[in-house]
C-alpha cells in the first residue's frame, strides 16, 4: 500500500514537473493589456527588400492598436533581424522565444531561414504564422503550431498551370526556367498539375542566371509552336527573354512567377508591345495602385511615412487579419492552445488584401490555396481570375 | 536558324571580345590581370546612366563624359593604389583590383540597390531583316566598335613607337627605365585606357543585359575565357575567341541543349588548351639578347 502511495506521489510530482512549464508557457508573453509577437525578417543584408512584408504587418498591428487592440490587449511587435541567413535566423528565433519570451511568432521572409528555425519552433510549441516565406516544407506535413498565411510554392505552381490551361484550346505548353531550386519550386508543381490534366510540356528549356541573350531558346520555341509558355525566370532574365521574343516575332502568351512584377517588367523592357502577352502571379485583390489596395498603402504610410511601397509590402497583412480574427474568437482568456484552436477554425476568410481566402483546419495549415494573375488587357494592367475573366 | 544563330552569336561574342580586348590592353601594358575589370564595366555603364537618365544629357556626350571619367578613375586607381604595392607579390596586385572592383559594386548597390534598371539603346532603330536573318542596330554598332578598336590598338601596338614602349615595359620594367621611359606614368596611363575601354563596354553591354551592380561579373568571366582561349596578350586572339565563344554558345543551346549554353565555352577552352597550351593565337616569347 505504502509502495502504491509512493508511486502515486512520484507520478504526481513528475506530472507536475512536466505540466508546470507547459502551463506557464501557455501564457508566456501575455499581460492583461499586451501580446508580445516576435516578428522575424531580413531587416538587413542583400535581401532586406523582403522585410517590407514585415513592415506592412507591423503597420497593421499598429492600426489594430489605434483602434483599441484585441480583447483589451495591444499587439506588441518585437522585431528580430534574420538577414535572410539561416544561422542568424536560428539565433533570432531563440532570442525571441527564450530571452524576449514572446507569446507567438509571425513573419519571416526567407524560406531557407524558415526551414532552419522550424525545429526550434516545433520544440518550443508557440504559435507561428508564416507570413511571407513560401516553401511548402515549412507547413507540410502539418505541424500543430505552424500556420502558412501566404500562397506556398506548390500553390503558386498550380495557380500558374491552372491559368495557362484556362486559355481555351491550350494543349502545347513549353517551360523555360533557371536551373535552380527557386525555379523548380514553381515549375515542378506546375508540371504535376499539367500532367494531371493530360498535358505534357512540348519543350523544357533552361536559361542560366545572368544570361544576356535568349536567341537559342526563342528560336527553339518558335519551332515548337507552343500555345503558352511558363517562364520561371528572375527579373532581368524575364526582361531579356521577353525582349528577344519580340525581336524574333514570337507572340505566344507567357506565364511568369510571383518573383516578377508586371509594371516593373514594363518599365524594364520599355514598351508595352513587349510585355502585352506577359502574365504574372499576383497574390492581391487589385493592382498595387488600385482602389482596393489604397487602404493598405495609406495604412503603411501612416505608420512608416518614409517607406517605399513594393509588391512585398502587402503580402503579410492577410495573415495579420487572420490572427486578429482568431484572437477575437478566443477573447480575453487567451492561451497558446486556445489561439491554435481558433486558428484551426479559420475558414474561407477573405482578407480584402490577398486574392484567395485563408482556410486552416487541424489537418491542413497551408492556408492560401490560390492566386490571381496580373496581365495587360487592352493595354491596362488587370487582375484576372482566369484567362479573359477579371478578378472580382 | 543556323544563320540567325551565327549572327546572334557574333553580336553576343562582340561584347565578350570588347571585355577581353580591354583586359588584354591592361595586361600587355602592365603585366597585371585586372580581376576587377567587370566592375569598371559596370561603373562606366552607371555613369552613362546617371548622365542620360538622371541629367538628361544626350547619349553621345554622356558616353564621352563617362569614358573620360573612367579614364581618370583608372589613372587615380593606378596612382593611388597600384603604384604603392607595385613591387610586392602579384597576388597583392590581383587582390587590390578585386577589392577596388567590389568597392565600386558596393557603391552602386548602396546608391541604386539591387534593382534591375533599364538602359536605353544606343540606337533606337528597328531591327534590320534580310531574308530569314534579323540584326539590331545595337548589335551592328557593337560589332563596328569592336572592329574599330581592334584596328586602332593593333596599329598603335604594332606600328608606332608607343607599341615599342609597351613591348619594352612588358618585357623588362628596369630596361624600360634605363632607356628613359617613365614606367610609373606609363602604367597610370594604361590603367586609364583600360578603365575607359571598360566604360565603352559597359555603355554597349547595359542596354543588352540591363543595368545592375553585378552586371560586369558574368562578362568578366567570359572576357577571361576569351583572353585565355585567344592566347594571353594577343589582341586579335582575344577578339576572335570572344566571337567564337558567342557563336559556340548559340549553336550548343540550339542544337544540343539550352543547359549547355554556359558550359560549352569552357569545354572548348579545355579542348583548345589541351591541344594548344598557349591558346589559339598565343606565341612563346623569345627574347633576343
Amino acid at each position: 500500500m505504502k509502495t502504491g502511495v509512493a508511486k502515486l506521489g512520484l507520478f504526481a510530482a513528475i506530472a507536475f514537473l512536466v505540466a508546470g512549464p507547459v502551463l506557464a508557457g501557455e501564457t508566456t508573453g501575455l499581460t492583461d493589456n499586451s501580446i508580445k509577437i516576435g516578428v522575424m525578417g531580413p531587416f538587413s543584408g542583400n535581401a532586406s527588400s523582403y522585410s517590407k512584408a514585415e513592415i506592412g504587418l507591423m503597420a497593421y498591428f499598429k492600426m489594430v492598436n489605434d483602434e483599441g487592440g484585441v480583447a483589451g490587449r495591444k499587439l506588441v511587435a518585437v522585431p528580430a533581424d534574420t538577414a535572410c541567413d539561416p544561422a542568424k535566423g536560428i539565433a533570432a528565433a531563440k532570442k525571441l522565444i527564450y530571452q524576449d519570451k514572446v507569446f507567438m511568432l509571425q513573419g519571416n521572409s526567407c524560406s531557407g531561414v524558415a526551414v532552419a528555425i522550424k525545429r526550434e519552433v516545433v520544440k518550443a510549441g508557440l504559435p507561428w504564422i508564416v507570413a511571407h516565406a513560401v516553401s511548402d516544407t515549412i507547413s507540410t506535413p502539418t505541424v500543430k503550431n505552424i500556420f502558412h498565411g501566404v500562397p506556398t510554392g506548390n500553390t503558386n505552381g498550380e495557380a500558374m498551370a491552372a491559368f495557362v490551361l484556362s486559355k481555351p484550346g491550350t494543349k502545347r505548353v513549353a517551360i523555360v526556367e533557371h536551373p535552380n531550386d527557386w525555379a523548380h519550386s514553381y515549375t515542378n508543381p506546375a508540371r504535376a498539375y499539367l500532367k494531371a490534366h493530360g498535358v505534357d510540356p512540348v519543350l523544357d528549356l533552361t536559361m542560366e542566371r545572368g544570361a544576356t541573350d535568349a536567341t537559342a531558346q526563342v528560336l527553339k520555341l518558335r519551332q515548337a509552336k507552343p500555345d503558352f509558355i511558363i517562364a520561371a525566370l528572375y527579373e532581368a532574365e524575364t526582361a531579356i527573354f521577353l525582349r528577344d521574343m519580340k525581336k524574333y516575332g514570337l507572340n505566344t502568351p507567357v506565364m511568369g512567377t510571383a518573383g516578377t512584377d508586371l509594371q516593373d517588367t514594363l518599365k524594364r523592357v520599355g514598351d508595352l508591345d513587349t510585355v502585352k502577352n506577359y502574365h504574372v502571379l499576383h497574390p492581391y485583390v487589385d493592382n498595387l495602385d488600385g482602389p482596393r489596395m489604397k487602404k493598405w498603402s495609406k495604412m503603411i504610410h501612416k505608420y512608416y511615412p518614409k517607406q517605399d511601397l513594393t509588391n512585398f509590402s502587402y503580402i503579410s497583412i492577410g495573415s495579420g487579419i487572420a490572427l486578429v480574427k482568431a484572437l477575437k474568437a478566443v477573447g480575453p482568456d487567451l492561451t497558446r492552445s486556445k489561439l491554435i484552436a481558433a486558428l484551426d477554425n479559420i475558414r474561407g476568410l477573405h482578407t480584402g488584401v490577398l486574392s484567395a481566402p485563408i482556410t486552416w483546419t487541424p489537418k491542413d495549415h497551408r492556408g492560401v490555396k490560390g492566386s490571381a494573375v496580373a496581365g495587360f488587357v487592352d493595354g491596362k494592367p488587370t487582375i484576372l481570375k482566369a484567362w479573359g475573366t477579371p478578378y472580382e | 536558324m543556323f544563320l540567325q544563330l551565327t549572327l546572334s552569336g557574333v553580336s553576343q561574342g562582340a561584347l565578350y571580345a570588347l571585355v577581353a580586348l580591354s583586359l588584354t590592353v591592361i595586361y600587355r601594358s602592365t603585366s597585371i590581370v585586372n580581376f576587377g575589370h567587370g566592375d569598371f564595366v559596370m561603373a562606366g555603364a552607371f555613369l552613362a546612366y546617371v548622365l542620360v537618365i538622371g541629367l538628361g544629357v544626350a547619349y553621345l556626350p554622356a558616353s564621352i563624359i563617362a569614358i573620360v571619367a573612367m579614364f581618370l578613375l583608372g589613372v587615380a586607381f593606378s596612382r593611388g593604389l597600384i603604384r604603392p604595392i607595385r613591387g610586392g607579390p602579384h597576388i597583392g596586385l590581383a587582390l587590390m583590383s578585386i577589392a577596388f572592383g567590389f568597392t565600386l559594386r558596393g557603391i552602386a548597390a548602396t546608391v541604386w540597390g539591387r534593382d534591375v534598371l533599364p538602359m536605353p539603346r544606343v540606337f533606337n532603330i528597328d531591327p534590320i531583316i534580310i531574308g530569314p536573318v534579323l540584326i539590331t542596330g545595337n548589335a551592328l554598332f557593337t560589332i563596328g566598335i569592336v572592329a574599330v578598336l581592334l584596328a586602332a590598338f593593333f596599329t598603335l601596338l604594332h606600328l608606332t613607337d608607343i607599341g615599342k614602349m609597351v613591348q619594352a615595359v612588358h618585357q623588362s620594367e628596369r630596361g624600360a627605365r634605363l632607356i628613359g621611359i617613365n614606367v610609373g606614368r606609363f602604367h597610370d596611363f594604361s590603367w586609364g585606357v583600360g578603365a575607359a575601354l571598360g566604360a565603352v563596354g559597359g555603355i554597349l553591354i547595359a542596354p543588352v543585359s540591363l543595368l545592375h551592380p553585378d552586371l560586369g561579373a558574368g562578362f568578366l568571366i567570359k572576357g577571361f575565357a576569351a583572353m585565355t582561349l585567344g592566347g594571353f596578350g594577343s589582341l586579335g586572339g582575344a577578339v576572335v575567341a570572344g566571337l567564337l565563344l558567342g557563336v559556340v554558345e548559340q549553336y550548343a543551346g540550339a542544337y544540343i541543349d539550352t543547359a549547355m549554353i554556359d558550359i560549352t565555352p569552357y569545354l572548348l577552352i579545355i579542348i583548345v588548351l589541351a591541344v594548344r597550351p598557349l591558346g589559339l593565337f598565343g606565341r612563346k616569347v623569345v627574347v633576343k639578347v
